[in-house]
């Protein structure tokens, strides 16, 4: 009886604390806020404060919430917090330097899962709010997901191949991933899955929606696509999941190429990853963005199709016969 | 405790939504210029919005003429409260050269209540930069005294 009580009250911190809701909530924003810093003074500006997606959170959340006369009510209020949710649950079956709150056999397929949800929370809210804005934005958010969706399960079947232990033929536990690499050395440093590596940085910014794949929310030519219609606390909601993004798919990518780093101490392992996963930004998202102007949706998709996907086939290739 | 994060939050995070009322593009380059790197607004967290369901602020330019002044109160109307209304030049407060004409509605404040004028044929951006900050101000406020 004990036991359980133990254990009810050490999910729930999983669930609410760490890894899970207040501290994903927290170094998103804060990711996100190093991102518009830095790429604000690699274009010669000043750049807001590091807290600013905080207070663009916070008053969007003291704004009016606005439903249009013709959306449909119901899908358009609950997509953004479905999609948030959903976030939240993914980060817990990330390992952060080691530490996974909830492990299974099939992480990766898991995490593949409960990564379209986000996106797919977008397309229905924004085709819910009636606008043609958030028409064309979620038809261009279609494109996006099935652009970066191939390269994405490229990657995770080439780490997958080569963590595989004896006699299988793939992995697809993160907790497995990572101790492969504690034996053999980040797969980062691994010949054959460089490419994999590329071909992931490059899904990242498409995932989180940043600048130069940013076809589904482009602010400049359609309004921020399905969110053209939101305001108030739906809103604030799509910008924390933006955020929240940012964090879960560069903590993928270290758990996939960084793992194996270990110090002994399992905090200093996480401070370790939260810093690799700063990095991990600057180097796929900030840089990108500050640096490259707007892809056109079918060059999105060819580039993904051909060059991306490419990369990961290349890897796969190369884990399956060297 | 959050209601007073959030009135704080008020005052650092104001989006703007622009709306030209028939201006002669003079006030809407010199708001770019608020943007770009010299004068850099986003420090102040000032951040261009695409559509009014996003924005707190509201600039309008121009003298409101006969064409556009449905659209500006239309889009005026389906900015979420608590919104500020901010003239930008001399034309949308007294129709500048434009008074008199009979293709001008104008200026605004017969149709809106209007909560910050900035003045000028056209302003500068350090004028510009200082009537936001008093709108980013005024925001709060509205959003303080909101129960």
């Amino acid at each position: 009886m004990e036991m359980a009580i133990m254990d009810i009250v050490k999910y729930a911190v999983y669930i609410l604390i760490f890894p899970g809701a207040l501290f994903t909530c927290v170094f998103g924003l804060w990711l996100a806020g190093v991102d518009r810093k830095v790429v604000a003074r690699m274009q010669k500006r000043k750049g807001p404060p590091i807290m600013q997606p905080t207070w663009d959170f916070l008053k969007l959340c003291g704004k009016e919430v606005i439903v249009p006369a013709n959306a449909a009510r119901g899908v358009y209020m609950a997509a953004p917090y479905i999609g948030l949710a959903s976030l939240i649950v993914t980060v817990l079956f990330i390992p952060i330097g080691g530490f996974q709150a909830f492990g299974s056999a099939g992480d990766t397929v898991v995490i593949l899962y409960l990564m379209t949800i986000p996106t797919l929370a977008m397309i229905f809210g924004g085709s819910a709010s009636g606008s043609p804005y958030a028409g064309v934005g979620a038809s261009r958010t279609m494109v996006s997901i099935m652009s970066y969706e191939l390269p994405l399960i490229l990657v995770l079947l080439a780490v997958g191949r080569a963590a595989a232990p004896e006699g299988y033929y793939f992995t697809f536990s993160l907790a497995q991933i990572d101790v492969m690499q504690q034996l053999a050395g980040s797969f980062l440093f691994d010949w054959r899955l460089i490419p994999a590596a590329v071909a992931m940085l490059l899904v990242i910014p498409c995932e989180v929606g940043q600048h130069p794949f940013d076809v589904g929310e482009a602010e400049t030519e359609i309004c921020e696509g399905p969110l053209a219609e939101y305001s108030g606390a739906p809103l604030a909601a799509f910008k924390l999941s933006h955020a929240i993004k940012m964090f879960v798919m560069t903590a993928l990518f270290c758990a996939l190429f960084l793992g194996g780093v270990t110090t002994g101490m399992v905090w200093l392992d996480v401070v370790l990853t939260l810093v690799f996963c700063t990095v991990v930004t600057l180097v796929c998202m900030t840089l990108l963005h500050a640096v490259s102007a707007r892809f056109r949706v079918e060059q999105l998709f060819k580039f993904f199709w051909t060059v991306v996907s490419g990369f990961a086939l290349v890897s796969l290739l190369l884990v399956w016969f060297c | 405790m959050f209601k007073k994060l959030i009135d704080n939050a008020a005052a650092k995070s104001p989006w703007l939504y622009h709306i030209n009322a028939g201006s002669c593009n003079g006030c809407d380059i010199e708001l770019v210029a608020v943007l770009t790197p010299r004068y850099d607004a986003e420090r102040l967290g000032f951040k261009l919005a695409g559509t009014p369901r996003h924005a707190d602020i509201v600039v309008v330019s121009g003298p409101v003429t006969v064409q556009s002044k449905d659209r500006v109160l239309r889009t005026i109307e389906q900015v979420p409260d608590p919104k500020v209304i901010v003239t930008l030049g001399s034309c949308p407060r007294s129709c500048n050269v434009f008074k008199g004409s009979y293709s001008v509605a104008g200026p605004l404040d017969k149709y809106v209540p209007i909560d910050v004028s900035i003045a000028g044929c056209a302003p500068k951006p350090e004028a510009i930069i200082d009537g936001l900050a008093l709108a980013a101000k005024i925001l709060k406020e509205k959003r303080e005294a909101k129960k």
